[in-house]
């Protein structure tokens, strides 16, 4: 426990001196809320849109959804770093256990992204967001989970792929898709049947609904279940898939 | 009395680039490491120095062979190995936005320690490696000699009885790798058993008790630096010509002449091994001036490891490529 405890607090105090970095994860999610969010504006009244009529309880909780997507999804270019610099070597020899080393790492990418969406919805009340306390607590819990989830993933193909161009296309061909069908940007019940079809196969579909709920204040709605299920089941199957990888002898 | 390092037969089998194809890093490793001494592995890049280090440090699997570290085996004690061993790998492992003092402190309390134990330890450390100076600024400021005796300070925060050392001083300045050199030994005299890598005969000339020169996965010498130049006799005479043409003129001009002992080809030249070497030398020039290939210039000299590692392999040192570490 302390093992975890000590990279945990080790990684934090490298993401604060590296304020630059800290930024440039929440610049993108305002740049989106200031232009793309009143782009909605007009569409967002049109029946059958998600949201209630209002643009931003529509894109802000798809927002916070896809900033732990792509958050979290490039990991793997830390580990990267830490691979090239020698600073996971170092590490694998002295007694610290692969799993606590694998632990220290998720628990500072959650807190991180815990940090940031809470940040992402104070900004997003400028924006004119309304939400439920309760709701928004709920939806922090699925935050950590498909931040687990992608971080683990992200992480083990970091460990696997030395040219960090390939791990930047593996990522973006996964996670793009991924992005278009959970609905964020747009509502799916307007798109083809097909593309409703291909949206139910992607597991952020189901999380940005749920997402949407939470915000709202609906926190037994079926869909906050179903997502919370599955990225539980989703998050504990990547980490142990990066949990292995740490333990077998890499790079 | 057990060695620190005792392998057999280890091995290291990796997938090559092709489907079906394998790399052969490391092959049929037989090694005894006294404890207190400093053993070298020397070799070229892609000799699978750092593979073998690798292994015995528990960083890679081996696939082949078994081996103990420390007293305990490698393939199901790794844990406690870590415990009594020390490492500093090419590329050091600071982090880069954390303080000298910081990392110390990172790596002393996975050791264990308790935070005060390990303040103390640092500061000695800092104290005897004179390390004060530079030690709360952040290593990515640090030059690459500040920064490998951190490295070394890292690789000894546990007080190992085994310190592992992959190409200490590659890339360092002369000024830098004296220092190195310095702090390796003082290690030696109290006590602390090292194993290091290096491609640089004079490191492991100035440094080592004892050296194995490995070559393509393979061990191919072993013994003190003064038992390996023994097996060259005499001196080396080395001529130098601008073509390789007046190269092979003067071996033919030389062949079965008794003055020689033995023939390397170089490249535009040839290295001749001979009993006395300023006895040989005029004689030498004699036959190859008479015959017409008078060399465009001559060097004499002791035998060096490099000398070793041609005779052995028939390549010397410098002209093997890069490869695979």
């Amino acid at each position: 426990m302390r093992d975890i405890y000590l990279i945990t607090m080790n990684e934090i105090r490298v993401t604060i001196r590296n304020p630059f970095w800290a930024f440039s994860g929440l610049f993108q999610p305002i740049i989106y809320l200031l232009l793309f969010g009143p782009l909605l504006n007009g569409i967002a009244g049109v029946r059958g849109f998600p949201g209630g009529g209002s643009a931003i309880q529509f894109f802000a909780p798809g927002l916070l959804i896809m900033n732990a997507l792509f958050g979290s999804g490039f990991e793997g270019f830390t580990l990267r770093d830490k691979l090239d610099s020698g600073f996971l070597e170092r590490l694998r020899v002295t007694p610290i256990s692969r799993l606590s080393l694998a632990l220290g790492f998720i628990l500072q990418t959650s807190i991180n992204l815990v940090v940031q969406s809470i940040l992402l919805l104070i900004v997003a009340l400028f924006f004119g967001l309304r939400f439920d306390l309760l709701g928004a607590l709920v939806l922090l819990v699925l935050i950590v989970l498909i931040g687990i989830t992608m971080a683990s993933v992200s992480y083990r193909l970091g460990l696997k792929i030395r040219e960090g161009g390939i791990l930047a296309g593996i990522v973006n061909t996964f996670v793009l898709p991924a992005m278009i069908l959970s609905g964020i940007m747009l509502p799916i019940n307007f798109g083809p049947p097909i593309i409703q079809m291909a949206a139910r196969i992607d597991p952020f579909y189901y999380a940005v609904n749920a997402s949407r709920a939470l915000i709202a204040g609906h926190v037994g709605d079926p869909s906050v279940l179903s997502a919370l299920a599955v990225f539980l089941v989703l998050s504990a199957a990547c980490l142990a898939v990066f949990i292995r990888g740490m333990r077998e002898a890499v790079a | 009395m057990p060695g620190i390092i005792h392998t057999e037969k280890l091995a290291k089998r990796f997938p090559g680039h092709k489907k079906g194809e394998v790399v052969d890093a490391v092959r049929d490793l037989d090694l005894d490491v006294d404890k207190g001494e400093i053993f070298g592995l020397l070799g070229p890049n892609g000799a699978g120095k750092t593979t073998a280090m690798r292994m015995l440090c528990t960083l890679l699997v081996p696939t082949g062979g078994k081996a103990t570290v420390a007293g305990y085996d490698l393939t199901t004690q790794a844990p406690e190995i870590r415990r009594h061993i020390g490492y500093v790998g090419q590329k050091g492992g600071m982090e880069q936005v954390a303080t000298g003092r910081e990392n110390l402190l990172l790596h002393a309390q996975l050791y264990r320690m308790s935070k005060a134990e390990a303040t103390r330890r640092i500061d000695a450390l800092i104290e005897r490696l004179k390390l004060s100076a530079f030690a709360d600024r952040k290593t990515e400021t640090y030059s690459g000699g500040q920064r490998r005796i951190f490295d070394l300070a890292s690789g000894v925060i546990n007080a190992p009885e085994l310190l592992f050392l992959d190409e200490p001083t590659t890339g360092l300045d002369p000024q830098s790798r004296a220092r190195v050199w310095d702090e390796v030994k003082a290690l030696h005299e109290q006590g602390t058993s090292i194993f290091l890598t290096t491609h640089y005969l004079e490191e492991a000339d100035a440094l080592c008790d004892r050296v194995a020169i490995v070559d393509l996965g393979r061990m191919v010498a072993l013994g003190t630096p003064a038992e390996l130049k023994k097996q060259i006799a005499g001196d080396i005479l080395t001529v130098s010509y601008d073509t390789a043409e007046r190269a092979e003129a003067a071996a033919r001009l030389l062949e079965g002449n008794p003055v020689m002992l033995e023939r390397h080809p170089i490249e535009n030249g040839q290295q001749l091994y001979v009993d006395k070497g300023d006895e040989a030398l005029p004689v030498i020039l004699r036959i190859l001036g008479q015959g017409g290939a008078a060399p465009k210039s001559v060097h004499l000299s002791r035998p060096s490891l490099d000398d070793v590692f041609l005779k052995l392999t028939g390549r010397s040192m410098r002209d093997t490529g890069e490869g695979a570490h």
